[in-house]
């Protein structure tokens, strides 16, 4: 019997950390895949900004803001790891 | 910035300049308020704008209308040389062939030149050096003794096999326009080989290169037609376009103008530049003709560059542009050195 009850504890322990792990790794990918998309989607962004500054300076502003939009992705992406990390 | 090796960032940042390059050339109201202008106002109101610094550079040289057209033209080629530097990969191979029109330009102008004997700083001073033959090589040319020696001097580029083929030719008739017709005909034919040779983005500038044949080919034949010229017209056409040559001398052979027109559009269905066609059956002045089938091709190529946004339309299209706005303020110098009407100037105006 007793050796059961040690295979129960170690099972649950177990599937605890496996939990655990998991969760870490949804974390990670929420952060690292939305983080891959804002990159994508600031490339466009980014690069015209750039041409359009070389051109004339008063397009700083507005082009900074417009190349930041993309970032609420992989904030979005953060709100949700640390939901699941902490939660 | 040779290859492009980073996808799509490097299209998007040039074609952005050049779309904040084409927002900046003066708007048709400018225009107009100009025709209103004297000639020392409208210099004044050019200095204020972006030819300032080629109108600076060249006064100790020039002066009144002289100083105001090599301001224009420095600028110009200033202008397409630096686009030249910041375009990347297949943009700049596509963007060197559109300005080989200009070397074509300057090689005439300067056989012209020596042939009618005139001196070399005048003859500098209607060269733009916008293409692949840069000033210094220009100079050289211009300080050949002869044209023949022009001509040797151009062994190297690909308009050599043609110059030295027509050249004879055009010495004995004292015409070159045979010889600017063969250059430019074989320039068109390189360039569409070239461009269908699998380069990326060369479907768009085919696009453009056959809506530019179409436009210079409807271009002569409305001239043609105007100057009654009933021989055959074939020799002179361009091909690639959207017309064979024997269409085009179909055309031309037509009676009358409105059936000129029908048949034009009859040809040219499904295609964009249609809708306009019906404004050039009331249009009899060649003139006019010209203006509005220029108009018809800027618009169309406009359409083409919000099609496709991030390819060699754009830049393009702003390379028409700045010509046509260096045309035009060269057109309203001159016409009001002349002492011509505003209505009169606005004529030669495309805006």
């Amino acid at each position: 019997m007793a050796d059961v009850s040690t295979a129960a504890t170690l099972t649950i322990d177990m599937i605890h950390a496996q939990q655990a792990g998991l969760k870490a790794i949804g974390a990670g990918l929420a952060v690292g895949l939305t983080g891959v998309g804002t990159g994508v989607a600031e490339m466009g962004i980014g690069a015209a900004a750039v041409g359009a500054i070389a051109e004339n300076k008063d397009f700083f502003g507005l082009g900074l803001l417009f190349t930041v939009i993309p970032e609420t992705i992989v904030i979005f992406g953060l709100v949700i790891s640390l939901l699941l990390m902490f939660s | 910035m040779t290859e492009v090796r980073s996808g799509l960032a490097p299209y998007i940042y040039v074609c952005t300049r050049m779309r904040v390059r084409k927002a900046k050339l003066l708007p048709k109201e400018e225009y107009l308020r100009m025709l209103q202008m004297t000639l020392p106002e409208i210099t004044r109101f050019i200095e204020e704008t972006e030819y300032k610094k080629e109108i600076d550079e060249n006064a100790q040289f020039f002066e009144g209308i002289d100083l105001f057209e090599i301001g224009l033209s420095w600028n110009l080629a200033k202008e397409y040389q630096k686009i030249l530097e910041i375009t990347p990969g297949s943009l700049k191979q596509f963007t060197k062939a559109y300005l080989r029109r200009w070397d074509i330009q300057n090689v005439l102008n300067i056989l012209r030149g020596k042939l009618q004997g005139m001196k070399a700083g005048k003859i500098k001073e209607v060269l733009i050096p916008a293409g692949g033959l840069d000033r210094l090589m220009l100079d050289r040319l211009i300080s050949e003794d002869s044209p023949e020696r022009v001509i040797e001097a151009l062994k190297k580029t690909r308009m050599y096999p043609v110059l030295q083929k027509e050249f004879q030719g055009a010495i004995e008739k004292g015409s070159f326009s045979k010889v600017e017709n063969e250059l430019y005909k074989s320039m068109y034919a390189e360039i569409l080989s070239d461009a269908e040779g699998g380069i990326k983005g060369g479907n768009d500038f085919i696009s453009f290169l056959r809506l530019d044949i179409d436009i210079i080919n409807i271009k002569n034949l409305f001239r043609i037609r105007a100057d009654g010229f009933e021989e055959d017209v074939r020799d002179m056409m361009i091909p690639g376009g959207s017309f064979t040559p024997d269409e085009l001398q179909t055309l031309n052979s037509l009676p009358t103008h409105d059936e000129f027109i029908d048949t034009l559009r009859g040809k040219l269905n499904r295609h964009p530049i249609l809708e306009a066609q019906e404004q050039l059956r009331n249009i009899h002045s060649i003139r006019e003709a010209e203006s509005e089938l220029t108009r018809i091709q800027l618009s169309e190529m406009e359409r083409m560059s919000k099609m496709h946004p991030f390819s060699i339309h754009p830049i393009l299209v702003y390379l028409e542009k700045k010509k046509y706005e260096v045309f035009n303020l060269r057109a309203l110098a001159r016409g009001k050195e002349s002492g011509l009407s505003p209505e009169r100037i606005r004529e030669f105006l495309v805006i």
